[in-house]
């Protein structure tokens, strides 16, 4: 148990901690309910086609993570990817085209990255954690699966809702009550999203990236000019906050064909008609820019084991710049004691 | 015109090109942009604006008096606190703590309030009002404010100590409670020849502090029952308090 950290939750912020931890010399395991690494930073495959399900591109300035994202081992760099910027509305990070932004994109997917953060590491994938406990000198962390692990740090790297709902399971009284109400008054932005597959040829649009001033769609992206040679134009829709909210409990069937609609709306009568299409749902896509905290929560526990507060809440900037520095600086901050 | 405007308005001429490496690990870097007569119900003061290369605040200093190349010029530094400095909440003493600084200046020779746009010591407004809604719930915010931003002073002093040197002070009299802030000062380059405590005059809104036991933690509650926060870094003392 000495040094040894627990982290939930494989996604960015969880995965750059973890790796600074286990480079330092530190017992790490990191758990992770779905199947893949990464969170939101999600790639999947279609016929062997990659196509980005979460963010579409990599932004920021921060050296650090700029260097970060230059170490992918094996990555394409697609750089200053999208280059062809269409529609006339701001996108999901206010700051994300503007050109002090480096942006830039993986061939083989962004998920590349968290791939590449997880390399060394030991995560336990489809395990998901019910309950956390502190104990005499560490903390244990119980899952569904039955198996219950024990360290002396626990980080937590998820959603805003899923760290809440964890943090709900300690036992009353455990300190953390100003935390859970500061992070009861934030919320996280839903994005229901459709992934659509179209013949290559036909039809193809001229731009990488458009914005389109629509009360339904936050952008569509041209995820196959990202692609060598790829076997389908695939478009990626992905809903507005307001839109998706209300949408968010009912039936894929119900919420995919209006989307397929508001993006028909904009690019013709042909987009009504892809060869495939996978609907994605997601239900924290990412936090609310004005709740935004300063740095990543540390909470000390009776006998100095502390419970750590990671992802893109915990640093300003928000995307994926914010979950990566976030772990960055939680690990840091742990390892400095 | 005087003497004293045009060597102020020669230090905006000065820093039109300045760039230099900037201080504290954040490479702070300000300029003197505008200078201008600053006529106050506390004194006659000039307002000088500064630009810095880190944010998108506009930083100012309050001066009184000739202070270029003087010595030993009684300074303070003030963080932006909208709702006590304008409002004139009484959940923090910010308010009395800025006339005050302005008053005693204001009397003086010379002298400079460096107002710092770092709303509740850089934690932002909305978040200051996220921690005020935490008290209200009577929660004890320690981690709470450290997750919301509240005690970060490093940039503010790199900021404070570039203004300084920015205006050409030989040497200040810090007027503040908080005896660390004068080696923070040091360690950018500021010569701080004395401290002058910064003692408020007692008035009803804070004679409670006269009849609290003071305690080194700072932890105050007013007559009506509502715990002031520390938003300067420097602890409040009343004229009649002993020192914490």
């Amino acid at each position: 148990m000495p040094d040894h950290t627990i982290i939930v939750g494989a996604g960015v912020a969880g995965l750059e901690c973890a790796r600074r931890l286990r480079r330092a010399g530190r017992g790490t395991v990191v758990l992770e309910r779905t199947p893949w690494v990464g969170g939101g930073c999600a790639t999947r495959s279609f016929e062997g086609q990659p196509v980005d399900v979460g963010p579409m591109f990599f932004h920021g300035q921060d050296p650090g993570f700029l260097a970060a994202l230059g170490r992918v081992a094996g990555g394409t760099v697609l750089e200053a990817w999208p280059r062809r910027v269409q529609g006339g509305s701001p996108p999901c990070q206010p700051d994300a085209l503007e050109p002090v932004s480096h942006r830039l994109a993986f061939a083989e997917g962004l998920n590349a990255f968290p791939r590449h953060l997880a390399a060394d590491l030991d995560v336990r994938l489809q395990t998901t954690v019910t309950g956390i406990r502190p104990l005499e000198e560490g903390f244990e962390v119980t899952t569904g699966e039955g198996t219950v692990f024990r360290g002396r740090d626990l980080v937590l790297a998820m959603a805003l809702e899923d760290t809440l709902a964890l943090l709900a399971t300690l036992p009353a009284g455990t300190g953390s009550a100003s935390i859970q109400a500061l992070l009861g008054m934030f919320s996280s932005v839903p994005s229901l999203t459709l992934i659509a597959g179209y013949p290559v040829g036909a039809h193809t649009p001229p731009w990488d990236l458009l914005l389109p001033e629509s009360e339904v769609l936050q952008l569509i992206a041209h995820d196959s000019a990202k692609r060598v040679e790829p076997r389908f134009l695939t478009l990626v829709c992905q809903a507005r906050p307001k839109w998706s909210r209300v949408r968010l409990e009912q039936p894929m069937v119900e919420w995919a064909p209006e989307l397929l609609e508001a993006a028909s709306a904009e690019l013709g009568p042909w987009a009504l008609r892809p060869i495939w299409t996978f609907p994605h749902r997601w239900r924290h896509a990412r936090v609310d820019r004005s709740c935004e905290l300063a740095q990543p929560v540390r909470i000390r526990f009776d006998h100095g084991q502390t419970l750590g507060l990671a992802g893109d809440v915990f640093t300003p900037g928000g995307g994926l710049q914010a979950a990566w520095r976030s772990g960055a600086r939680l690990a840091e901050s742990l390892l400095a004691g | 015109m005087s003497i004293m405007d045009d060597k102020l308005n020669a230090l905006v001429e000065r820093d039109r090109e300045h760039e230099c490496q900037g201080f504290g690990t954040d490479h702070v870097c300000v300029r003197i942009v505008a200078v201008a007569k600053l006529p106050s119900r506390f004194g006659d003061f000039r307002i000088v604006a500064f630009w810095n290369n880190r944010d998108q605040k506009d930083h100012i200093a309050i001066v009184h008096g000739d202070v270029i190349g003087f010595e030993d010029v009684p300074t303070r530094m003030h963080s932006e606190c909208l709702t006590g400095d304008v409002i004139g909440s009484l959940r923090c003493d910010c308010r009395d703590q800025l006339e005050t600084a302005l008053k005693r200046i204001g009397e003086l020779e010379r002298g400079v309030v460096l107002y710092l746009r770092q709303e509740g010591r850089g934690i932002g407004l909305a978040n200051k009002i996220r921690a005020y809604a935490l008290q209200d719930r009577g929660l004890d915010t320690v981690e709470a404010n450290l997750a919301l931003g509240f005690r970060d002073d490093e940039r503010d002093y790199a900021v404070a100590a570039h203004m300084l040197h920015s205006l050409g002070l030989a040497s200040v009299q810090l007027m503040t409670n908080n005896p660390d802030k004068i080696g923070q000062l040091q360690q950018y380059g500021v010569k701080v020849s004395s401290r002058l405590p910064h003692l408020l005059p007692p008035n009803a809104h804070n004679r409670f502090y006269l009849e609290t036991k003071a305690k080194r933690s700072g932890h105050f509650i007013d007559f009506s029952g509502m715990p002031h926060l520390q938003e300067q870094s420097d602890p409040v003392v009343v004229d009649g308090m002993s020192e914490l």
